[in-house]
């Protein structure tokens, strides 16, 4: 099944509809203080993801594996609109997303922020494995999982305690006390797989329904709808709509797309979707800078490529704390990452394996 | 579906025909678009694959000419600047597909592949100027259009929204160009492309300053460049796209209704190319499609039910002989693009369109012996001459980095030397001097072979000379002329047995005096800003001419203009003022070769407005 534009609109209906799920009281989030830790956390945990995704598509051959390569791709840039959704909604409850200190950057293998800790995601080459670890990520909330307000076994079911802190904060009145200045907008953000919400409305109520349509945005991107995994509902799998995070990747462990009529149960059942395992630059898990000798050209070449990641968050922090225009420089160093982790990939270790990009916080100038 | 008829049938797969297609679709017509181009450049379930192997073509070619990403094709071949060298007086150059009668050498290509040369144009979005539709009425050269810039603008403005403009029109104060030139309150759909650091350079060392000419003084003002590629979206930007009101008999826009302007970006993956990034390989090739091409508008065109059917060369326009109209159209599909066997085919439609271009339009109707009766069919052949000028800055700018231009010197577009000589537009241009000496490639080698250099020296070289050079543009008008012309000639013919373009093409004093002036502004310019002029013109190359004594070379710029203008009668034109022919009613030609002048403007734009109005009169047509 070729990807095809979302039916985000009818996708967000349903989202938004969703009475609030049957939650104990003592698992919801219980302030707006806690409600901003939250979206901070969203923040982070978007972020956590994309350094695995990269590492993995940067060590697929150049020319090579086109499919996965483009699906990979596309969830990278899905991740970073969630991220900057979640940035837009923290700005909009008058909190300040803080994307350049030290505890943003996990070190890898991590496991997810505000996770049940069960799934440890690395920084590790494409692999059948490592797209198994990309499913565990993207995989959907059961049906009628509650949302836990401290330990999430799904994405989706933290993102469902922030949705409902957020429809009770604000129907107490107040809650959206931003500056709808500081929000990135769509002249700013582009080319992630989707628009961005700047939530601006002129209402408390008006304000309230662009959070939930950027947080449905997340959640349907992410995961499909909650519970579509287990109730065979087809409607995932129709001609409009996108195919989520965790199909997409399904569809490169089984070398096939989804077609019209495919189910979550069926699997895909589609042309066959080329993959070529062994065109992938082999390299070792979770490199580090101290795996080299300070001043080789291993060192200096990681350390080059975590110096680029540096400036590449802090201008993203500068972009989500008032000056929203710096997003269009932040797509200079991106690809200054691409082409510096490719670089990396191509170099042998004395293990035998190849260097990589190692994704860590340093300290800068 | 040689049984169909459908309401419309086109022939070539460019922008001219894009729009067209498009416009006709979404009012519910029935389309055939003929291309001669490989399958492949219009399939665009497998477009990522195409293009990567057009970018991997590109990155392998020694020489980066405008065609070098795309394939050649025996039976349908296409014009390679690399054909193009000096003729002997008398003499008849047959070595590429244009068969070159001189005296000069036609020195611009096109290529003939799905999404024509927008496929590897620059991107240049400039409206025409309202003198430039009254040429020989107010300057006395060339002629006059025989419609005005005020009946052009609303078209202008549709041909913006569908190729994307990025540009700031409070900045675009143009010679002749007055209030209602833009209109109140009109904004192009994105914000301008941020000039390169190097305008920023030469604006802070010339910008502004007055230069002499001829006893005149002109302020030499550099202002930024409308593009079609990507940029910010403009948040006031809410126009719609054409619709087709029958009751009218108008393309009708909304001015305030539409959602937010969203740029187009790659075929194959939407959010690719949504910004331009800068990789400054605009010509010919945007890596993630930022730059507009027609396939973007074809994609659109495809999914309303337009039928695009390729490799298929049109052979032949046939002629009811007793009605005068297009009965059919003969075209040949083949499967082997080197030759072999081809099948004959005839398509068949309502009403006609050919959007070649100036060359493949004027070629085919003379091979087809249709509009016979216009005796300037294949005539007025027209180009803008590219002036070269060069110099060394005092300080680092930092070229070949950013789009192909960004900034322009729009002085000389317009005013009352145009009685005396040729007008010009001057862009500076982003590529270093790598169009006239082959920069940076020539200055390593000079300076290994002439100047002995290796190691630390050779780098220290090179890092000071390439980041200082500066190349100007000088885009002079060629005014129509009889002489320049298409014909055919049965003595030459390609692999399926088509005739060839045969080519008359030279240059008047009237072009030529403006390179005098150039060198002029030049020497002022250069002398002001602190810039060394290295500008050199050699007799050996293609394109060398003398003036009052001094040598001069220019380049093509790739703008075919002219060979079916339209006019006021079968005298002075091949179609009339609504771009239908005036011998064969239901034939209608689009594209560049239906403008009378050429101007200073970058002609894509013009005719992409002349297609939105082509298609509004087919449509009327169609529905009486």
């Amino acid at each position: 099944m070729r990807l095809l534009p979302s039916r985000r609109g009818a996708l967000r209906q349903q989202l938004l509809s969703r009475a609030p799920s049957m939650l104990p009281r003592h698992l919801q989030i219980q302030t707006v203080a806690g409600l901003r830790r939250h979206l901070q956390t969203a923040i982070e945990l978007e972020h956590a993801t994309i350094p695995t995704y990269l590492t993995a598509l940067y060590t697929i051959e150049e020319g090579s594996n086109r499919a996965a390569a483009a699906i990979i791709r596309s969830v990278v840039m899905e991740e970073m609109l969630h991220m900057s959704l979640a940035s837009n909604i923290l700005l909009a409850i008058g909190g300040s997303p803080r994307i350049d200190h030290r505890r943003f950057v996990p070190s890898y293998p991590t496991t997810l922020p505000h996770s049940d800790q069960s799934l440890l995601i690395g920084l590790e080459r494409f692999s059948p494995a490592q797209i198994g670890v990309f499913m565990g990520i993207e995989q959907p909330a059961p049906a009628g999982a509650p949302p836990e307000a401290n330990q999430y076994g799904t994405i989706g079911q933290f993102y469902a305690a922030i949705e409902l802190a957020l429809k009770k904060f604000s129907t107490e009145g107040g809650l959206f006390t931003g500056d709808p200045r500081l929000q990135v907008r769509p002249e700013q953000y582009y080319g992630g797989g989707g628009e961005i919400i700047a939530i601006d409305a002129p209402t408390e109520a008006g304000r309230l329904d662009q959070a939930l349509e950027a947080l449905g945005e997340i959640v349907g991107q992410g995961e499909g709808v909650n519970g579509g995994i287990d109730d065979g509902d087809d409607e995932l799998f129709g001609q409009q709509v996108e195919v989520a995070h965790f199909f997409r990747f399904q569809q490169i462990a089984c070398e096939r797309y989804f077609q019209p009529g495919d189910t979550p149960t069926s699997g895909p059942s589609g042309d066959v979707l080329p993959v070529d395992w062994r065109r992938v630059y082999p390299t070792r898990k979770n490199p580090k800078l101290a795996d080299y000798a300070p001043n080789s050209e291993l060192w200096r070449m990681t350390r080059g490529f975590n110096r680029a990641y540096m400036r590449l968050l802090s201008v993203l922090h500068r972009a989500f704390n008032g000056e929203p225009s710096l997003v269009a420089q932040s797509v200079v160093s991106m690809y200054e990452l691409r082409d510096r982790a490719t670089a990396l990939v191509k170099v042998p270790t004395d293990s035998g394996e190849n260097a990589g990009p190692s994704f860590e916080w340093m300290e800068t100038d | 579906m040689s049984e169909a008829v459908y309401d419309v049938v086109i022939v070539g797969a460019g922008i001219a025909g894009a729009i067209v297609a498009r416009t006709l679709v979404a009012a519910g017509k029935s389309v055939l678009v003929l291309e001669a181009g490989l399958s492949a450049g219009m399939d665009f379930d497998k477009a990522a694959d195409t293009y990567q192997g057009y970018l991997d073509t590109f990155y392998k070619a020694s020489a980066k000419v405008p065609n070098a990403p795309y394939p050649d094709l025996p039976v349908a071949p296409s014009p390679s600047v690399m054909d193009v060298s000096q003729i002997a007086p008398g003499a008849v150059d047959t070595q590429g597909y244009f068969v070159q009668r001189g005296p000069l050498p036609f020195p611009s290509d096109y290529i003939r592949v799905g999404g024509g040369a927008t496929m590897h144009w620059l991107g240049t979005c400039l409206r025409m100027l309202p003198n430039d539709f009254s040429m020989a009425s107010t300057y006395g050269h060339g002629v006059d259009w025989p419609i005005d810039y005020a009946t052009l603008r609303p078209y202008y403005e549709m041909a913006e929204r569908e190729i994307g403009v990025s540009g700031e029109v409070s900045e675009q104060v143009l010679p002749g160009a007055g209030p209602d030139y833009w209109g109140e309150g009109y904004a192009l759909p994105m914000q301008k492309l941020p000039q390169s650091y190097l305008d920023q350079v030469v604006d802070r060392r010339v910008g502004g300053m007055e230069v002499e000419v001829e006893q005149n003084r002109y302020t030499m003002r550099l202002t930024s460049t409308p593009q079609g590629r990507n940029s910010i979206p403009n948040p006031t930007y809410r126009r719609s796209e054409p619709a087709w009101n029958p009751t009218t008999g108008r393309l009708e826009v909304s001015p305030n209704g539409a959602a937010p302007y969203r740029p187009v970006g790659a075929i194959w993956d939407e959010n690719i190319g949504e910004r331009c990034e800068g990789n400054a390989s605009c010509v010919p090739i945007c890596p993630v499609m930022a730059k507009y091409n027609a396939l973007k508008t074809f994609k659109v065109a495809r999914q309303k039910g337009a039928v695009v059917q390729t490799q298929a060369v049109a052979k032949k326009v046939n002629i009811d002989p007793i009605s005068g109209r297009v009965s059919s159209i003969t075209w040949q599909r083949y499967d082997d693009p080197n030759g072999g066997t081809a099948t004959t085919q005839e398509a068949k439609g309502r009403v006609y369109v050919l959007a070649t271009n100036a060359i493949e339009n004027a070629r085919l109707l003379l091979a087809s012996e249709a509009c016979k009766n216009s005796p300037q069919l294949g005539r007025n052949l027209m180009d803008h001459s590219v002036f070269l000028t060069w110099g060394l800055l005092p300080e680092k700018a930092w070229p070949f980095r950013g789009p192909g231009s960004t900034s322009n010197f729009p002085t000389f577009r317009d005013g009352d030397f145009r009685k005396d000589f040729a007008a010009f537009i001057a862009p500076i241009d982003n590529g270093g001097w790598a169009w006239p000496t082959f920069a940076p490639d020539s200055d390593v080698s000079n300076a290994v072979n002439q100047d002995n250099l290796f190691g630390r020296r050779l780098r220290q070289r090179m890092g000071d000379r390439i980041p200082r050079q500066l190349l100007l543009h000088w885009e002079v008008e060629q005014p129509p002329l009889f002489d320049n012309r298409v014909s055919v000639d049965p003595q030459y013919r390609d692999a399926l047995g088509n005739l060839r373009p045969v080519i008359d093409f030279q240059i008047t004093d009237y072009t030529k005096r403006s390179f005098e002036v150039a060198t002029a502004i030049t020497n002022q310019m250069f002398a002001r800003g602190d810039i060394r002029n290295a500008s050199a013109y050699s007799p050996g190359n293609a394109e060398y001419v003398t003036y009052k004594g001094v040598g001069y070379s220019f380049n093509g710029a790739g703008h075919l203009v002219g060979t079916h203008r339209m006019g006021r009668s079968i005298a002075d034109s091949v179609v009339d003022a609504e771009q239908r022919t005036w011998e064969h009613k239901n034939l209608f030609l689009v594209g560049c070769g239906n403008m009378p002048t050429i101007g200073t403007s970058n002609p894509t734009l013009t005719m992409s407005a002349l297609a939105f109005a082509a298609a509004e009169t087919i449509l009327g047509d169609l529905q009486s």
